[in-house]
């Protein structure tokens, strides 16, 4: 019994007692009678977990402990029972979501606890997951010979797929295709392994190629190209969620993961072994240390979103910290096992043999990561800065030190005479709720305030705020000039207001409202008049309605000049605040420095400072070596791991170690490390223990992926799910066979993707029969070649490979297709124009979170919030507005046409000759064939009618562009 | 309809293909295969056909969100009680670390409250025009959040998760419902003028669901993306290059037979241009009488609050003509100064509210009058949304409050909602739901069940789960069902 717990090494006291109990009638009749019960119907609600009613029915003490109405049960007495009254009657009240219990399991109930409800003390019951270990994923790789099914064509003898596809056809009665043409197979096998569309010429050799391995050297060459990398790098880049902003409320871009993307694309390229790979995802700073190629893998960890807003309060920030573990957990789990870890983070999984548990051992195993950025360069390199930076750090600190020290002895000096000089400063200091000047009336059409220095900071000039600032005249009617109804004028640069011009402009001065200020970002502010007027006093203040006590919401000025000018040219001096009393110990401190240095002490000064800034410009020069964003990693605070109760870092249940998960025990050895363990081999411990040549998932998980790109539908068509919930095989020994196939080549993919594409299953046409469609609509069982809509990459890539305008060049940061505006969050305002530095390759896009773009976000390009194995291809009213209308298609669609003018610009032929070639050459390049007379008819007529642009928009447009047989 | 007619009608397109477009629902043809969709938990329901669950009460939702964490106790949930302990600690939780961390002592509202109504509903006298509505309202005082921060709980509020990547609620309803104007989105979200609400675009995307479901994005001042044509394209040269696209696209879906995309895309193309004729001409307020424009106050001299009436008017005219979900957003997100922008009053609350409700006040309550005025109350359902409330205390060194997970109101109107209502209560201070805590949960359990749906049964699967806008949890709150 229970043999779902005789490996979980955490469990293992349990299996003892389990066994034990076999000599115990009693004990047996609760394991094999109520035990079951109990699981099947109470645990749902009933757990330590979510304990509904505060009731948990998983141990004998909580049993008696009850909840909300007191003990489950009273053992010998099962009248008192609230269980069975809970249980019985005519409409029993529990369980609640379920079919009402059996009489026969309610006897069984009512006998044993009128016997003593015997249950030991340590035996803990949990809800059994739907499946459980024995669940086809979990099994062996089988090494099962391929079939041999009956009347299988000579053809489809050669390559073990097809005899698996052609078996599985052959039982739905169903027969495949025949081959594809040529011209539809190298564009098939282009865009599937490139990206990209074939060029004509490429297209037309392989069509006449008659030699009998012009497929397999096609398949070679794109292989071998570095567009495979490109093509490839970005299904996995979909898989593990990357992603280029920090998501969440800040959402602030990240400009330096880029390197991981052309990490993976390389990667891909140079056909490094996936177990390779694995284990620099996860442990690359261990594998490669000083190794920037190795030391990238790691923003694996580090790419998903994570929450950076800066919460105060301490249980929300426990739970921060937990979600960010989460969301590595889940990336881990589900990228490289297919399995919803995450799932297990509040409860056991409930379909999936996954325990709490496991989920937390793994919490410990990534305990120790932390999102950020790191010094990326090899060891030699980061020692030649050191070396460089060491005698200049040195010494700027020694400067550093003098420079205070002086002005410690002048100040002591000053103190003395202390009372003299703050007698200099009689008039009060500067007020935020409301500061004063008033002066001789003088004639002014201008006015500007020029800060000296904040209210808190003497050195710094702006940043200051103004809610208000007002320029009155006198007479018995003073009138405020400034205001802007009474046709006054304010300039003044202002912070950035991401998105929202205005927030924070120095017009906020003149509105004759206070609680809005204007927040400087330099420190002057220009007031302009209707009509030059005499004015004679100024009030300004950064919270006139008292709302704050000091706070940074309010900064203000604390040394400051105004000026009035009747021209713009010429200016006057009206007031300062000289004489006011210092706002800051550092402004009064400010102050006595400049009263007290004598001639020498200031060349002194003036000697230091000049060799400060010397040192700091020598620092300055010296190159920064890069930082990537790979992730800090360091031993984690905790001293040792829990389960947290109902995934609530407030709720401690058991302790956990770094342990394999149980998952796989039945196949793969285990481990179990230490609470001392450090946190990078417990990284490795899982890397190590995820491409185990006896783990059967992560090979079957990769062979799934490559079967889902290439066909668009995985053998296992939830990719990132292989549990319960997910869908079961297709074809099975199919899947393990390759997945074979992939340890034979020692985790090398480019021979699986020879495998695959050799196919006659790959390479028949993509016909339609009705009949076949009748029994398998959607060609799971690949009776054809299932034809599939372009990508959001690929459809932006054709339209600038056909214009002629695309950039092959490869990696570096990213283009970006939006605005990026940071004003404390950060705003992704998608562009209207795409200037020639994006015409890119789209896999070079920074792909920020919640940054929709249009062409890509349209056409289902994810932007990551979550790992997306799987994309969807939708076909909206919104795609064909943009494709229409967006400046791109129309740019796209001149160059096209352009392109087409200048290739015909060169024949001296007549009009209609060359109009036919352009035609003729628009269809090449659109679609790799000729157009028939009745399109080169209507062609003709629209070119004649609207020129040539018109008929690239709509080539641009049109389906047969972005459908792929 | 069922499935069968389904295929029925896309033969019968198909066979018309030559012909034209015209005569067929071209919204069904981007509904994909229905195979896939199809609901495992209700058998023979099919999503995205108009069908329900149940009969519903409400046919289309207009959600107002007020994001920044709109204060409850200074807006809709009178608390004598903080007038009384002013200045006093809060009992049990003196000296708190929250959000922006220590808190100091409570304070009382700024403004007096104002009974409104038979039912004689007090709510804040900052909202004077919203108050002739109470009667009308049933307010939910008893909501709380799992986050304190503003981000993962505006995304929260409207997808039922913290974490991006989920569908919105406008999302699951097109998913259900399916488009009622085959010239106008389904989903249409109508940001503030002031920008994005926290978290930007995570709040109306459709997540895991198919991209059609995403919310169209517009509002007075911006129109919906790419709907205009390119400059130097005139309507001759589109119709000519569009009729030649038509001719591409017929030609190779003959020589294609059996693939629905290729039609769907053909669709797509039509409703886009029907689109590009319906749109501008909803959004185009100078049709409306110069009284509406009084009503909503569009030319008030304050810009802020003249946009934002320009949404609303707009949002009308979009749910008049068979929008199904509308989100409407007064206020964006954090700024540089904490309640400049939206409701977030950590420092400053009375200056930030007597700014942001007279944006709030006139225009709304216009809205809700509109929609009553023109019978659509009956089947319109109104949402009153914020993620999240606010302290009873005072930030050190401020007059603001800090965020409150554990305590806000949210309410509902209209179709199938008691009017006149207030449902729960938090404690007698504001600081934590406690009379019948309502979760985000249950309250879009209500909303689906309003809308005919049991929302236990609208599901989506998505790595490892059927998932749905409830999460796991949620239970329709009776207690404000008419």
């Amino acid at each position: 019994m229970i043999p779902r717990f005789s490996c979980s090494s955490i469990l293992a006291s349990l299996v003892l007692i389990s066994h034990a109990a076999g000599k115990n009638g009693k004990l047996t009749f609760f394991e094999s009678k109520i035990a079951p019960i109990l699981e099947a119907n109470c645990l749902e609600c009933h757990n330590s977990n979510i304990s509904k009613s505060d009731l948990s029915l998983t141990s004998l003490k909580e049993a008696l402990a009850g909840g909300k109405e007191g003990a489950a049960l009273i053992p010998s007495n099962p009248d008192e029972s609230r269980l069975i009254q809970y249980i019985t009657g005519p409409d029993p009240d529990m369980p609640k979501k379920k079919e009402a219990l059996s009489k026969d399991e309610v006897e069984l109930i009512r006998k044993w606890i009128a016997s003593g409800a015997l249950w030991p003390d340590t035996r803990v019951l949990r809800e059994k997951p739907k499946a459980d270990k024995s669940w086809w994923a979990y099994q062996k790789l089988s090494k099962e010979k391929p079939p041999s099914p009956a009347n299988l064509p000579a053809a489809w003898n050669k390559n073990p797929i097809d005899r698996y596809i052609f078996a599985g056809l052959t039982e739905k009665k169903l027969q495949p295709n025949p081959p594809a043409d040529r011209h539809a197979l190298i564009r098939r096998v282009t865009y599937d392994l490139t990206g990209l569309p074939p060029t004509a010429k490429e297209s037309e050799a392989f069509v006449i190629d008659a030699s009998p391995n012009a497929y397999r050297k096609l398949i070679d060459r794109l292989l071998a190209s570095p567009h495979y990398g490109e093509r490839w790098g970005r299904h996995w880049l979909d898989v593990v969620r990357f992603g280029e902003s920090i998501g969440f409320e800040r959402n602030g871009i990240i400009n330096n993961a880029w390197p991981f993307r052309d990490y993976v694309i390389k990667s891909f390229n140079d056909d490094k072994p996936f177990d390779r790979l694995t284990l620099e995802h996860l442990a690359g700073d261990v594998m490669g240390p000083n190794n920037p190629a190795v030391e990238v893998g790691t923003t694996f960890l580090v790419c998903g979103p994570f929450d950076n807003v800066g919460n105060q309060d301490p249980v929300q920030k426990a739970q921060i910290r937990a979600n960010t573990i989460d969301e590595i957990i889940r990336a881990t789990g589900e990228a490289f096992l297919a399995s919803t870890i995450g799932c297990a983070r509040c409860h056991d999984h409930k379909f999936d043999p996954i325990l709490q548990e496991d989920y937390y051992s793994l919490y410990a195993t990534f305990a120790g990561v932390k999102h950020a950025e790191r010094v990326i360069a090899p060891a030699a390199a980061k020692k030649s800065l050191a070396d460089k930076l060491k005698p200049l750090t040195e010494k700027k600190e020694k400067l550093s030190k003098e420079i205070p020290a002086l002005e410690k002895l002048i100040m002591a000096r000053a103190e003395k005479k202390a009372v003299a000089y703050d007698a200099l400063y009689p008039r009060p200091a500067t007020d935020r709720y409301g500061t004063e000047e008033t002066f001789p009336p003088i004639r002014a059409k201008h006015l500007r305030f020029i800060s000296e220095g904040l209210d808190t900071n003497p050195n710094a000039r702006s940043g200051f705020r103004l809610d208000e600032f007002e320029v009155w005249t006198g007479g018995d009617q003073p009138r405020n000039l400034a205001l802007a109804s009474n046709g006054g004028q304010a300039e003044g640069k202002s912070r950035l207001a991401g998105g929202f011009e205005g927030a924070y402009d120095a017009k906020l001065t003149i509105d004759g409202k206070f609680g809005v200020p204007w927040i400087s970002s330099s420190p002057e502010l220009t007031l302009t008049f209707a009509k030059p007027e005499m004015i004679q006093r100024v009030l300004f203040s950064s919270d006139r309605l008292k709302q704050l006590a000091k706070h940074s919401t309010t900064t203000f000025v604390g040394e400051y000049r105004i000026e009035t000018s009747i021209d713009g040219k010429i200016w006057t001096e009206v007031a300062n605040s000289y004489k006011r009393k210092p706002a800051t110990a550092a402004q009064r401190e400010k102050r006595f420095l400049k009263l007290e240095t004598s001639a020498d002490e200031r060349l002194r000064l003036k000697v230091i400072s000049a060799e400060l800034k010397k040192v700091k410009a020598e620092l300055a020069a010296l190159p920064d070596l890069p930082k990537w964003w790979v992730g800090q990693y360091a031993e984690p605070p905790e001293k040792s791991f829990h389960v947290f109760t109902g995934g609530s870092p407030q709720r401690k249940g058991a302790t956990v170690l770094p342990t394999s998960p149980s998952t796989l025990s039945e196949v793969v050895p285990s481990y179990q490390l230490k609470n001392e363990t450090p946190e990078k081999d417990r990284r490795l411990a899982l890397a190590k223990w995820i491409i185990s040549k006896d783990n059967p998932l992560t090979p079957r998980v990769l062979a799934n992926r490559l079967w889902h790109y290439h066909f668009g539908t995985g053998l296992v068509d939830t990719p990132s799910d292989f549990g319960y919930m997910g869908t079961k095989p297709s074809h099975p020994e199919l899947l393990d066979w390759l997945a074979n196939r992939i340890h034979q080549n020692d985790w090398r993919l480019k021979n699986v993707h020879r495998d695959i594409l050799l196919s006659q299953t790959y390479q028949q046409s993509a016909t339609y029969r009705a009949d076949a469609a009748k029994i398998d609509s959607d060609s799971r069982l690949l009776w054809r070649f299932p034809p599939r809509r372009l990508s959001a990459e690929e459809i932006r890539d054709t339209l600038l490979v056909v214009s002629g305008k695309l950039d092959r060049k490869m990696g570096g940061p990213g283009f970006r297709l939006y605005q990026y505006l940071v004003d404390n969050v950060s705003t992704y305002v998608p562009l209207d124009k795409h200037g020639p530095e994006t015409w890119r390759r789209s896999v070079y896009h920074q792909n920020a979170r919640a940054a929709f773009v249009d062409l890509l976000t349209e056409f289902d390009c994810p932007d990551n919030a979550l790992a997306t194995p799987r994309r969807s291809s939708t076909t909206t009213p919104l795609q064909a507005l943009t494709l229409m209308n967006h400046s791109f298609t129309v740019e796209m669609a001149g160059f096209f046409a352009e392109r087409l003018q200048q290739k015909s610009a060169l024949t001296d032929e007549s009009a209609p000759v060359v109009l036919e070639s352009q035609i003729n050459e628009a269809f090449a390049l659109a679609y790799g064939r000729p157009p028939k007379p009745k399109e080169k008819k209507a062609a003709a007529a629209l070119i004649a009618q609207h020129g040539l642009t018109a008929f690239c928009r709509a080539l641009l447009n049109s389906n047969e562009l972005i459908y792929l047989n | 309809m069922n499935e069968q007619l389904h295929h029925q009608s896309r033969r019968h397109f198909l066979g018309n293909i030559k012909t034209g477009l015209m005569g067929v629902a071209l919204s069904d043809l981007l509904l994909g295969d229905l195979s896939a969709n199809t609901s495992t938990t209700t058998p023979g329901w099919i999503p995205g056909r108009g069908l329900c669950h149940h009969a519903p009460k409400a046919k289309r939702v207009l959600q107002i969100f007020c994001p920044g964490a709109a204060s409850h106790m200074d807006l809709w949930e009178h608390k004598p009680a903080l007038a009384k302990w002013h200045g006093k600690p809060l009992p049990g939780e003196e000296g708190l670390v929250s959000f922006q961390g220590k808190n100091g002592n409570l304070m009382k509202s700024p403004w007096a409250f104002q009974k409104h109504g038979q039912s004689g509903k007090a709510i804040t006298s900052l909202l004077p025009h919203l108050g002739q509505h109470v009667d009308d309202i049933a307010f939910i005082h008893s909501m709380h959040s799992e986050s304190n921060t503003h981000g993962p709980g505006c995304v929260f509020m409207n997808t039922g998760q913290p974490t991006e990547g989920f569908p919105s609620a406008g999302s699951w309803l097109s998913y259900a419902l399916g488009s009622a104007n085959e010239n106008l989105p389904t989903y249409i979200s109508i940001p503030d003028i002031r920008g994005e609400p926290p978290n930007g675009k995570a709040n109306w995307s459709s997540g895991f669901l198919p991209a059609q479901h995403q919310a169209i994005v517009m509002n007075a001042l911006q129109p919906i993306r790419n709907l205009k044509l390119p400059a130097g394209i005139n309507p001759k040269q589109e119709t000519a290059s569009r009729d030649f696209l038509r001719l591409l696209n017929e030609d190779h879906i003959e020589r294609n037979p059996g693939d629905s995309n290729l039609q769907a895309r053909m669709a797509a193309y039509e409703l886009a241009a029907r689109m590009q004729l319906s749109a501008p001409e909803v959004s185009n307020l100078k049709s409306e009488p110069r009284s509406m424009h009084q009503l909503y106050g569009t030319e008030d001299p304050n810009q802020l609050k003249a946009a934002y009436a320009k949404n609303c008017l707009l949002a009308r005219r979009f749910l008049e003509r068979g929008v199904r979900y509308v989100n409407l957003y007064c206020a964006s997100r954090a700024s540089g100064v904490d309640g400049l922008l939206n409701w977030d009053a950590h420092k400053t609350l009375k200056s930030d509210y007597e700014r942001h409700c007279p944006v709030l006040d006139q225009p709304t309550a216009a809205l809700l009058t509109d929609l009553k005025q023109r019978g659509m109350l009956e089947d319109t359902l109104i949402l009153w949304t914020t993620e999240f409330g606010r302290m009873p205390t005072h930030q050190i060194g401020t007059a603001g409050r800090d965020h409150n997970p554990d305590g806000f109101t949210c309410w509902m109107m209209g179709g199938g909602v008691k009017g006149g209502t207030s449902y729960g209560a938090t404690d007698e201070l504001g600081r934590r739901a406690e009379d019948k805590p309502t979760t985000v949960w249950d309250f879009y359990a209500t909303v689906l069940h309003l809308l005919g749906y049991d929302h236990e049964k609208l599901t989506y699967y998505n790595n490892g789960l059927d998932r749905r806008l409830t999460g796991v949890e949620g239970k329709v709150i009776r207690g404000i069902l008419a």
